[in-house]
């Protein structure tokens, strides 16, 4: 009967013929219609010929009531441009009625890439589908607002947008023109586009030369550990790809909460075939769905790791000619120093020359410029003698014969004492992925919230690389999804002065040229393009800003109470580290920010331990300016919030994940109070400071390389001479597409019909670039194939996945191989350790205050503990409790379950602080103490660049005690 | 009682079911936002072992006993749970400060419709839990339409969709206390009771549910129980693996649930022990009958051939490749319907 049904095939206007059929069917439209009940009527017929007929009866009710509601003028598809990261993006159908954006529903029209696997179809989640609710709530900004009281009292006055932005672009040519362009901050948050948005802020910024934040490893997905080991991270599947799975491994994730559309690739590929494992603390909602779920210490999955490694080892179930030519396992490292034997240690021509055992050709040079080994037969094991160009003899070990003696220490009776895991559980899990054919991990940010998460995304990256599960369909250990397209580079080029332009494009094809020249692949090109950005100190580190000028290291100072490994203060480190040029921080420490411009973020949120920075940076800011769609915890405490147009009232497109590999886009559909685009209101911006530089005498200001800049042109070169005006949004949407070489065909009017398309290439952009995959139309995407498959060495020190690291301060550390370290105890001596994860019910905060989500949940902020920890506390479900440690206290409810593990108490993520009592909320309690392993850098691949390598903020090692209030 | 000639169905495998409540808002943004329905759930998931919506539902009568009516009791708008308001005006631009804080108007809430999401049952390690989602059985034998004096309840003839006659309906409640699924509500503004009415609107137009067609799990198979084709015969009656709630209610619904598989549970010493499940086998029984330990075999036997690399229709239709093939022909999309002005 199936083929009788309705089908979107039947698209299009239906005959009058067919409709007065429909009419004809029986008294119903007729009656309802002559009661003013029934207003509309479907012009395609009820049924087709031979279908049975299911709405024969005859009505004129009620039920046209019902039949009413379900009915719409108009539909426009959409999606909500917000950072929901690895379950982005979805296409929505967003129904019209009467002018107000009435419901929305999944357009679910994704094509299937491949019969054997199944389609996307309905991509979108529950918080999606509240949107047409949530966007005309009270939480939304409806005009500019001037602060009347003191920051944070929530007394405001209404403005006019020109006066809103005459104040502001005064104070922008105040600190411009006197204090110095860089002391102007752009803090980027969930909402950063890669489209229109980016592209106003990054005009903006690159005009006036300010200094825009990097908030990746400040938020804790800065994936220490994945890059220290491949020399980026990002690298991802296609969500499709887990069909080609056999064993899936949720380490550390929690994809039933946090990838909602994807969900379902697992579950089904479950039912294809592939044992489904999660590995974590608490019995989580993912673990539920598991066929073994392996409990684990919180942040002590290195010792569980190292314990896998160790059976794969010693029960020779590791894959030797993956490991001989994929990583550094067979590179000789020197017994005396510690170091990799280098061509300048034995005065090669080549300084950097690392090398390698071969039975038959002794110590060679190990290909720097490809993996594949030729003729070489790489020796894992040996001690070698080799004499250097001083005239030294010494020793010489493999990688491999180091990492043996390491996992020495982890059989998995001592592994389990330090994780939890049963003996027998580690054994059985190490056999199953030796056995497995395509074994693959589910991506996390997780373990980079923990202090010592490099080390264990280490060790998951040498599980995974003993048993040759990488570049296989299905298989793989993934870092972070990232997939934009790549055109917005050119969007900023073409504000640039022609000559500048010249310089700039020039200076980077020339350096471009040298290092391929100097066997550098594309991504690493895009990586020192990237890294040079950073050292100029337009980017910055986001995390380092907020530890200098946010005050945020004192919270660090104790973490020689907790942290037993340290060696000497981290303060120590972090001055030894910016004086060597390892890290940066822009403006430079005791230059302090002067503006803060708050563009779709939150930092007062966000950040742990903010009461830091409200103590303090804020007074350090004359303006603060915060750009949203709603009030937010940082809004509170702005002196001007200016209401930004939500996701149905602007147009505009975003970056997905490879997960997801396809482009979204949405139109505008209406409008709200004073509500305007990001593009519209940074356009304005440009020509009222255009304006008031001009009638304020400022032609020009100096920027933070000492050459000057012109000021009274800003909106005519913003605008490319009125080209892209501040309407313009969707010429600007158009161009950004246009000029990316990983859209190839998109059409723009298109694409804005459809909602989404296919991307056709990981593109050149430095934060796709390493997923080192292409992209087919007809196939799931599995990352690092130009690698494993194409033998494209890997952008780190030693061109391998590389897990022995020489760097000084990781000797320092005892981190020159993976290691575990227990979690430090982060704000004191307490029972109980405080982690936490991110939330089914909200996007980062933006969803945290929506009613339907809260009458959802308990209508307020939650704890989860354990029965044993909560009765040995006297504390019952619903109870509310105070959580304590030695940097401060809040209350909240406690949520009782015997999921949680003994020991462990959760608090989701992004509850703003105003839910809680007082206004003060968990992250009061997390010191976000300062690792010194990540202020290393002057090393190849161990430098700050785009997303990674920069210190990070840390959360989940926090200890606290609960008492019943 | 009528007959329904044809029955609608719907099945939710609960082993792919992710607790993320779209459906829940799905339904809600779509049927209930009026005055006098915000505290309406028609769709609601809740984590089991759990009180539920309304708290402590299995324990309120109603539905048949040996053929006989079973006294019910009325549930009451606490043990729903209300529709919350919040103070954001107050915390956002009401001068307070940090004075000020978001939470809920009025009385403090002491349960809500999914109060108890993800606590379940169990003892660390060996806890457990999962996702029940549920909506109006569209009984065969619907306790709601004999309890109504005003035989404003129907059970429609051409499709089996239980509906509550909103014009005769006067409130009385009665159905309410019947129905053992406690999935009537009461609207205190229109006085009359309310329930989900299988978006019969959609169906009529070839579009399957608003809580199915935007499950993002793929958890819904929607069809007519008799089309031999369709998903719901080849999984209810074919398979055999899906079974109704509560079958001693005796209403014999047709939502039917693919009940709940679990990863093993550890002995003492924190090793794996399979020598009993996670999920108690007498809890499984408590809530689907006894046929579900075969059920759960099935499952498994099937799961085991794919794991081995073969075949399975079982596994196959479960899967869902084609995300359209699960509405049994209610695959209309619904953007391609034109409405126009009557």
């Amino acid at each position: 009967m199936s083929e009788n049904q309705g089908s979107e095939d039947r698209r299009g206007r239906i005959s009058r013929r067919a409709f007065l059929g429909t009419a004809a069917v029986g008294a119903a439209g007729l009656a309802g219609a002559s009661l003013g009940l029934c207003r509309l009527r479907p012009t395609a017929p009820l049924w087709e010929a031979g279908r049975t007929p299911t709405a024969a009866t005859v009505y004129g009710d009620w039920r046209d009531l019902y039949r009413e509601r379900w009915s719409w003028d108009r539909i426009v598809r959409s999606t909500h441009f917000v950072n929901c990261w690895y379950q982005s993006h979805c296409a929505w159908d967003v129904y019209v009625k009467d002018g107000v954006v009435w419901r929305e529903e999944q357009a679910a029209d994704y094509p299937q890439i491949r019969p054997d696997v199944p389609d996307f179809n309905p991509r979108g989640c529950q918080k999606g589908a509240c949107f047409s609710e949530r966007m005309y709530d009270p939480a939304r900004v409806r005009y500019p607002l001037k602060r009347v009281g003191p920051r944070g009292s929530g007394r405001w006055r209404r403005l006019s947008w020109e006066q809103a932005l005459e104040e502001i672009a005064d104070s922008l040519l105040d600190t411009v023109t006197g204090e110095g362009s860089e002391r102007v901050i752009w803090d980027l948050g969930p909402l950063y586009t890669f489209g229109t948005m980016s592209a106003a802020h990054q005009r903006l910024a690159f005009l006036l030369d300010s200094t825009s934040l990097d908030m990746n490893t400040e938020i804790g997905d800065g994936h220490r550990g994945v890059a220290e080991t491949f020399g980026k991270i990002v690298f991802e599947r296609s969500a499709d790809d887990y069909f080609f799975s056999d064993l899936i491994l949720i380490w550390g994730a929690n994809p039933v909460y946090t990838q909602i559309p994807n969900a379902h690739f697992l579950l089904e590929a479950r039912y294809k075939g592939a044992q489904l494992v999660c590995i974590s603390p608490d019995h989580s909602a993912s673990a539920i769905h598991a066929d073994l779920w392996v409990p684990v210490e919180p942040g002590c999955d290195a010792a569980l790791g190292l314990g896998i490694a160790h059976v794969l080892v010693e029960e020779g179930l590791f894959d030797e000619s993956f490991v001989a030519e994929q990583t550094d396992l067979p590179l000789l490292v020197r017994e005396d120093t510690g170091r990799f034997l280098r061509g300048s240690d034995l005065g090669a021509d080549e300084a950097d020359a690392l090398y390698l055992h071969d039975p038959e050709q002794g110590i060679v040079a190990a290909p720097r410029r490809t993996l594949s080994l030729g003729g070489l037969r790489p020796s894992l094991q040996g001690r070698y003698q080799v004499d250097l160009a001083d005239g030294r003899r010494v020793v010489l070990r493999t990688v491999f014969s180091r990492l043996r003696d390491r996992l020495g220490g982890y059989d998995p009776e001592r592994a389990a004492a330090r994780c939890g895991t049963p003996p027998a559980l580690i054994r059985d899990l190490a056999r199953r992925i030796a056995r497995a054919r395509s074994a693959c991990s589910v991506t996390t940010s997780n373990f980079s919230k923990y202090y010592h998460g490099n080390l264990i995304e280490r060790t998951q990256a040498l599980v995974f690389a003993l048993t040759g599960h990488y570049g296989k369909k299905g298989s793989g250990f993934v870092g972070f999804p990232f997939l934009v397209h790549d055109g917005l580079d050119g969007a900023i080029l073409s504000v640039i002065e022609p000559a500048d332009r010249l310089r700039l494009v020039g200076g980077a094809l020339l350096d471009g040229l040298r290092l391929r020249r100097a066997g550098y692949t594309e991504e690493m090109v895009a990586y020192e393009r990237s890294r040079k950005r950073y050292e100029l100190g337009v980017i910055t580190s986001g995390a380092l800003f907020w530890y200098v000028h946010g005050g945020l290291l004192a919270a660090s100072d104790a973490l020689e109470q907790w942290d037993p490994h340290l060696r000497r203060p981290v303060r120590d480190v972090l001055l030894e580290s910016l004086s060597k040029g390892w890290q940066h921080v822009s403006p430079s420490p005791g230059d302090d920010p002067r503006m803060l411009f708050v563009y779709g973020s939150n930092p007062l949120r966000r950040v742990r331990c903010y009461p830091l920075l409200l103590e303090n940076l804020w007074p350090k800011l004359r303006t603060i300016v915060t750009l949203d769609w709603r009030m937010t915890s940082t809004a509170l405490h702005s002196d001007y919030v200016l209401p930004v147009a939500a996701w149905y009232e602007r147009t505009e497109h975003k970056w997905v994940t490879p997960l997801m590999p396809f482009v979204h886009a949405g139109q505008k559909i209406t409008s709200f109070y004073e509500a305007r685009s990001d593009w519209e209101i940074l356009s304005r911006l440009a020509r009222a400071v255009q304006e008031r530089a001009r009638a304020r005498g400022l032609r020009s200001f100096t920027d933070r390389q000492g050459r000057t800049r012109p000021l009274a042109d800003l909106y005519q070169r913003f605008s490319r001479g009125g080209l892209q005006a501040e309407s313009d949004d969707d010429k600007v949407a158009r161009a950004l597409l246009e000029g990316a070489s990983n859209l190839e065909g998109v059409d723009w009017e298109e694409l804005k019909r459809r909602g989404w398309a296919r991307f056709t290439g990981v593109g050149k952009s430095e934060v796709s670039i390493g997923n080192a995959s292409e992209i087919a139309p007809n196939d799931t995407i599995t990352p690092l194939t130009r690698h494993v498959v194409g033998k494209q060495p890997y952008p780190t020190l030693t061109r391998r996945i590389q897990f022995y690291l020489d760097h000084e301060l990781y000797r320092e550390m005892g981190e020159e191989l993976p290691v575990h370290k227990d979690p430090p105890s982060a704000g004191g001596s307490h029972p109980l350790q405080l982690t936490g994860g991110h939330t089914r019910w909200s996007i980062h905060s933006a969803w945290r205050d929506d009613r339907l989500m809260l009458q959802q949940q308990r209508g307020e902020p939650v704890m989860w503990i354990g029965v044993k920890d909560a009765s040995a506390r006297g504390i019952r479900d619903g109870d509310r409790v105070r959580v304590f440690n030695d940097l401060d206290a809040f209350e909240v409810m406690a949520k009782v379950s015997p999921a949680v593990r003994p020991g462990q108490v959760i608090v989701y993520h992004a509850w703003e602080n105003f839910q809680f009592r007082g206004g003060k909320g968990f992250q009061n309690l997390i010191p976000t103490p300062l690792n010194p392993v990540e202020l290393a850098g002057g090393q190849f691949h161990l430098r700050p660049m785009s997303l990674c390598l920069q210190p990070s903020h840390t959360d989940r090692d926090t200890r606290v005690e609960v008492e019943r209030l | 009682m009528a007959k329904s000639k044809r029955q609608l169905a719907m099945v939710m495998d609960l082993n792919k079911c992710i607790g993320c409540q779209t459906c829940t808002i799905a339904c809600k943004r779509l049927w209930t936002r009026d005055e006098g329905m915000e505290y309406m759930w028609w769709n609601t998931v809740n984590t089991m072992p759990g009180r539920g919506t309304p708290r402590d539902w299995e324990e309120m009568g109603g539905g048949f006993h040996q053929g006989q009516p079973r006294p019910g009791r009325l549930p009451t708008r606490r043990e729903f749970g209300e529709a919350w308001d919040f103070n954001h005006e107050e915390v956002f631009f009401g001068g307070q400060g940090t004075q000020a804080h978001l939470k809920v108007a009025g009385e403090e809430p002491d349960w809500g419709p999914n109060w108890d999401e993800d606590q379940g049952a169990g003892e660390y390690p060996n806890a457990y839990y999962f996702y029940l989602p549920r909506i109006c059985n569209h009984c065969t034998h619907p306790a709601c339409l004999e309890a109504c004096p005003r035989q404003a309840i129907v059970k429609r003839e051409e499709d089996g969709i239980v509906l509550i006659d909103e014009d005769r309906c006067r409130g009385y409640r009665f159905c309410v206390e019947a129905c053992p699924y406690k999935k009537i509500y009461f609207n205190h503004v229109k006085k009359v009771s309310q329930k989900c009415i299988f978006c019969f609107p959609r169906i009529e137009q070839g579009v399957a549910n608003a809580c199915a067609r935007m499950c993002p799990g793929r958890v819904r198979f929607v069809g007519y129980r008799d089309d031999p084709n369709g998903p719901i015969a080849k999984l209810v009656d074919q398979w055999k693996v899906a079974l109704p709630l509560h079958p001693e209610y005796g209403t014999e619904p047709n939502v039917f649930y693919v009940p709940p598989l679990a990863p093993p549970r550890f002995d003492e010493e924190g090793n794996l022990d399979e020598s009993k499940p996670r999920i108690p086998d007498a809890y499984l029984i408590s809530l689907f009958g006894p046929e579900v330990l075969r059920v759960l075999a099935t499952l498994k036997t099937e799961m085991a051939k794919t794991r081995a690399g073969g075949k399975s229709e079982l596994m196959d239709i479960l899967i869902a490749y084609r995300w359209k093939d699960m509405f049994g022909g209610f695959d209309r999309d619904p953007a391609t319907i034109e409405w126009t002005k009557a």
